[in-house]
């Protein structure tokens, strides 16, 4: 895969998962502009990053998301849970197609249609569909940023007369909205007495009207007058909310189209006849651009003078006048109105949406043209002369003036004119002098417009006169708000491979091994080679290098911490759609997401976390009228929270259900065998519940509906424990559930007890070593075969370790005649285990079996010792 | 060497221009916000910006604006946008930017404007 | 009743209700250049505006009503 390709995935994947933490966010806090703007920025991001590859569904989609999410950015249409629905169904639309391309290099045809439907029911949230029902959101297109797909851009406003059309115009630029509303009446409307004419003939803030068939008409002979085949169309000034009002009780057949002023700028007439338009083109851009409107109005009306009203020029005379009268500083319109004289059509104000009109620049300048001036070259130019003609009153008026100068510069090198630089550079002195870009804009006019003064004598003493300058007010305020004196904080990180990680983690654990021979090469020194001297400069060594090495191990550890968010992140979404399924209410609160703990080991919680909290969601909490009727919220709340507690993080998921029953436990454990009778009767309640983490108890299906909990939980037991995890369950029958999980901050590191046996040292993982004891070997019990001893109270039973290792030599005793047991707990239950001799503990880098050791399941990996010897790390619970 | 500073908070949209800049031979070096962009410019400024309008923390015209109102940098600078509309045009040059280019940017149109930027010779 | 037939010309007068739809169908099928007089016409409702336009006869006179004469020179084509 190219690796733009895959940095395009892998930032998609972040994108993914922002939307999908904004929308959950949202949800709580509809109203925040913040989220909705982060919100936007990643749908926006994953758009343009689509873009530059061939991903048509997956564009098509985005495109849809980010326009909506635009319209809900800028306040036009309200978040809805229908919104987060739908764009949460989009977005995994394309999570899916992300992992296609993974897969395949690219996406299948099949999903055009997916891609459409999708598409289609994010847009239809943006044109208005009013909807009887108060909870799904009436949307509309923003009417002042329209896009290519604004519904706007297909209406017929050609068909309105002139003086209706430059009215809408007018009331559009006084400040007022103009919708266009279509009205499709039902078939059977007059039978329930409706009149659709009269309703539109009523509409607020009427405009206009018109009225049309929907299809042709049949014969007369055959004509049903009372079956409504009418439309009508309804030009209103009248707000959005006035018009779903008014139309509240059809809103399934009427549809409204917010229309920007300058959609109705369309001259209309005979195209025909009349002079050749270049000069007067020509003459008014110049005016245009030199901000002399005075000049501008007074060529456009000697035109309209001479010219036939009922031609397509006149017309668009008549537009020109009237923009510069209502929108003096709309440079833009004019021009594009200036330049649609040329070619006698139709304004396209959607195209000018599309594209900068200013690419059409070079004959914008027809009069000079270096040999090598390309359209790009006269885009760049145009491009300078806007930027000159902003307003003056910046505080960065030097800055753009220079940078100017220095974009001309380039591109006067570029097309080989640098003789015109010197001249430039008197313009821009002058420039900075006057702190105005007059004599800069003079000098640019002066170069690439140069109009003869002989052909234009009525206009060119207006041209440059620098009081008439145009200031056009950026539309919206710049804001200057950081100074020089503000600290720069940016986020300083890097993006590595695991795998690089993953292999500094392995060289510093062969970098701890590797030190850790150096006190037995001091030994040596001292004990065979009798230098005292070297062994004592060996040992101050030692110490620097274990120093360096410890702290180096801390931070590659430090590099694979995780906050545990990365987990939690998934549950709001899993929450909320399980809650939906069920019918539940349910309220989920995450607390210390920013814990941090190994990658691994927050990668190993993932699937334990997901079925605690979907049983707790499926059999803990209850439906929101039993919860009523017992007296509690009718919505139920899981917390699951995150701590550290010395080296281990724990993570808690409490639940306000109905909790545990331990009677039913106890007598369905007792059915399914997995207690006899006489232990039944000795069982705590806190010993009954944690039966639920029993092997084959959790098989059977019923329990579940019946305790509230227990299905799979023996999988999370094992889950958890695999990594040196600990879970402990406490449950109040009626009150609620509480698991606790307890995980070590790391997996690298393993602290493992060494024991002796039979002459070998073995590892026991720590995390299951509950105490070391001594027992006198009158102590031992045999029950049945089985040894046992009693231990402050508790029958404990005793293995031998060799036994279990399939070696028949018995435990040695010490001189007293006292046997090393081991005591480790698995399962929650307490076993004894018989050693010859308890050694230190140890911290080791644990390397899991591989090859034909792979195997051998009673270990669970090796690690080397300082010393280089092996050192074999039991797998308790196989063995036993 | 030219240096070319990308400014864009999407990585993709930066390894885009990286690669075709590269290409062409220019030393690129990127920002993933204003603010990073201000840093990496008061060390050593560039020879051209290539900045991208919708950014968090600091979006494409105040960085322009901030960019233009020290006196140090005078450079070039080419906005990049998702929006054609006139408006947004309008505030990208009243920022202080030289010029306005709508995405999705085509290579060769990329290449050719910061070749005229930079002064070099137009092929 | 706010249509009258006349000979060869039908004359609205203030509101035309819909009852009057199947009357007017029947006129205009037999008269098929009858005129029409809408001057008086203040509305009229849709059900007669269909057999109008399907009929697609000439209106001889508009309605002094502007606002409904706009909306019906949309739909309608006058003499």
């Amino acid at each position: 895969m190219n690796p733009l390709l895959e940095q395009f995935l892998s930032e998609s994947r972040e994108s993914l998962q922002g939307i999908g933490e904004k929308l959950m966010q949202l949800e709580k806090d509809p109203a925040s502009s913040e989220l909705m703007t982060e919100l936007f920025r990643f749908v926006h991001t994953l758009k343009g990053n689509s873009g530059l590859f061939d991903l048509p569904e997956l564009t098509r989609v985005l495109h849809a998301g980010e326009d909506l999410m635009d319209a809900v950015r800028n306040g036009v249409v309200a978040y809805s849970p229908l919104l987060a629905d739908r764009l949460l169904d989009a977005m995994d639309f394309v999570g899916m197609l992300c992992d296609e391309i993974e897969k395949h290099g690219s996406t299948n045809a099949k999903h055009i249609d997916n891609s459409v439907r999708l598409a289609a029911d994010l847009r239809q949230l943006i044109v208005v569909v009013i909807v009887s029902s108060d909870e799904v959101a009436c949307a509309v297109a923003t009417p002042l940023q329209p896009q290519n797909s604004n519904p706007a851009s297909q209406l017929p406003l050609a068909d309105l007369s002139e003086e209706i059309r430059m009215t809408a115009y007018r009331a559009a630029v006084s400040g007022e909205t103009l919708h266009w509303i279509e009205y499709s009446p039902s078939e059977e409307c007059f039978f329930q007495g409706d009149d659709p004419f009269f309703q539109a003939r009523q509409t607020p803030g009427i405009l206009w009207g018109g009225i049309a068939a929907r299809h042709v008409w049949p014969a007369l002979a055959e004509l049903d007058p009372f079956c409504c085949i009418l439309d009508f169309t309804v030009l209103s000034t009248a707000s959005l909310e006035e018009l779903q009002e008014y139309y509240r009780y059809v809103p399934d057949q009427v549809r409204i189209i917010p229309v920007p002023g300058r959609f109705f700028i369309l001259p209309h007439g005979d195209p025909n006849g009349g002079p050749v338009y270049e000069d007067f083109v020509a003459d008014a851009l110049g005016l245009l651009q030199s901000g002399n409107m005075v000049g501008l109005t007074r060529a456009t009306r000697s035109m309209l003078e001479l010219s036939n009203p009922d031609l397509w020029l006149s017309a668009a005379l008549r537009w020109l006048l009237l923009v510069t009268e209502q929108e003096p500083e709309n440079v833009v319109v004019q021009e594009v109105i200036i330049i649609s004289l040329r070619t006698l059509t139709h304004p396209d104000w959607h195209e000018l949406d599309a594209s900068t009109p200013i690419q059409d620049g070079d004959a914008v300048t027809p009069r000079f043209k270096p040999a090598k001036q390309t359209p790009e070259v006269t885009a760049l130019i145009a491009a300078q002369r806007e930027v000159l003609s902003m307003p003056n009153d910046v505080a960065w008026l030097a800055g753009r003036l220079k940078s100017v100068a220095a974009s001309l510069s380039g591109c006067l090198q570029a097309i080989v004119s640098t003789e015109l630089v010197a001249s430039m550079d008197v313009a821009l002195n002058e420039s900075l002098e006057q702190q105005t870009s007059v004599p800069l804009l003079r000098w640019l006019d002066s170069q690439f417009e140069q109009t003869p003064k002989a052909d234009q004598p009525d206009t060119s003493d207006t041209i440059y006169m620098p009081e008439t300058v145009a200031v056009p007010q950026a539309d919206a305020a710049v804001k200057y708000g950081r100074r020089s004196e503000d600290a720069y904080v940016g986020p300083k990180s890097i993006k590595v491979d695991q795998a690089k990680i993953d292999r500094l983690m392995n060289l510093i654990g062969e970098m701890v091994v590797a030190k850790n021979a150096l006190p037995y090469l001091a030994g040596r020194a001292e004990t065979v080679f009798g230098v005292r001297e070297l062994s004592r400069e060996i040992k101050s060594q030692y110490a620097v290098i274990n120093r360096i090495a410890e702290e180096m191990q801390d931070s590659i550890m430090q590099v694979r911490m995780m906050p545990v968010s990365f987990v939690f992140q998934r549950f709001p979404r899993l929450v909320r759609d399980t809650s939906n399924k069920l019918g539940k209410e349910v309220t989920l609160i995450l607390e210390g997401e920013e814990t941090e703990a190994d990658k691994n080991v927050i990668e190993s919680l993932g699937d334990p976390l997901v079925h605690i909290v979907r049983n707790s969601l499926d059999h803990g909490i209850e439906m929101p009228d039993v919860r009523r009727a017992q007296g509690k919220p009718a919505a139920g709340t899981i917390v699951i929270r995150a701590t550290q507690e010395a080296d281990r993080v724990v993570i808690e998921i409490r639940d306000d259900g109905k909790g545990i029953d331990p009677a039913v436990i106890k007598r369905l454990a007792y059915e399914k065998g997995i207690i006899d009778e006489e232990r039944l009767e000795r069982l705590t309640d806190q010993e009954a519940i944690n039966l639920v983490f029993a092997a084959g108890f959790s098989t059977a299906e019923v329990v579940s509906d019946l305790s509230g909990r227990g299905v799979g939980m023996d999988v999370v037991r094992t889950a958890i424990e695999k990594v040196n995890g600990s879970i402990h369950l406490e449950s109040e029958n009626g009150k609620g559930t509480c698991i606790r999980l307890s995980l070590p901050l790391s997996m690298a590191v393993t602290n493992v007890m060494i024991v002796e046996s039979n002459n070998q040292i073995f590892g026991v993982p720590m995390g299951i070593v509950v105490e070391t004891v001594r027992i006198a070997r009158a102590d031992i019990r045999t029950i049945k075969k089985n040894q046992a001893t009693v231990l402050r109270g508790r029958i404990v039973p005793l293995k031998s370790l060799n036994m279990l290792l399939g070696q028949h030599d018995p435990p040695k005793a010490n001189e007293e005649d006292e046997l090393a047991v081991l005591i480790v707990s698995l399962g929650g239950e307490s076993v004894g285990i018989f050693v010859d001799d308890f050694r230190e503990t140890v911290d080791i880098i644990l390397k899991p079996m591989t090859g034909v050791l792979a195997g051998l399941s009673a270990y669970t990996g090796s690690a080397l010792l300082g010393d280089g010897s092996v050192l074999m790390v039991l797998d308790m619970k196989e063995i036993i | 060497m030219k240096r070319i500073l990308i400014v864009d908070d999407a990585a993709t949209m930066r390894m885009y221009y990286r690669s075709i800049l590269e290409g062409a031979g220019y030393q690129v070096d990127e920002a993933v916000n204003g603010i990073e962009a201000m840093e990496k410019s008061l060390q050593e400024p560039f020879d051209l910006y290539i900045v991208d309008v919708n950014m968090p923390k600091q979006d494409g015209y105040s960085f322009m604006s901030e960019l233009r109102g020290r006196d140090l940098f005078q450079a070039p600078a080419l906005m990049v946008s998702t929006e054609a509309a006139a408006s947004d045009r309008t505030r990208a040059y009243a920022a202080g930017a030289n010029l306005y280019l709508v995405k999705p940017i085509k290579p060769d149109e990329l290449l050719t404007n910061c070749r005229l930027l930079l002064g070099e010779v137009h092929p | 009743m706010s249509i009258t037939f006349k000979k060869n010309c039908v004359v609205f007068c203030d509101m035309a209700e819909g009852e009057d739809a199947e009357s007017l169908l029947e006129w205009l099928q037999k008269h098929p250049k009858g005129k029409i007089d809408l001057s008086e016409c203040s509305h009229l409702h849709p059900a007669n505006l269909q057999v109008l336009m399907a009929a697609k006869c000439s209106i001889f006179a508009r309605p002094k009503d502007e606002l409904l004469a706009a909306w019906l020179d949309t739909a309608l084509k006058t003499v």
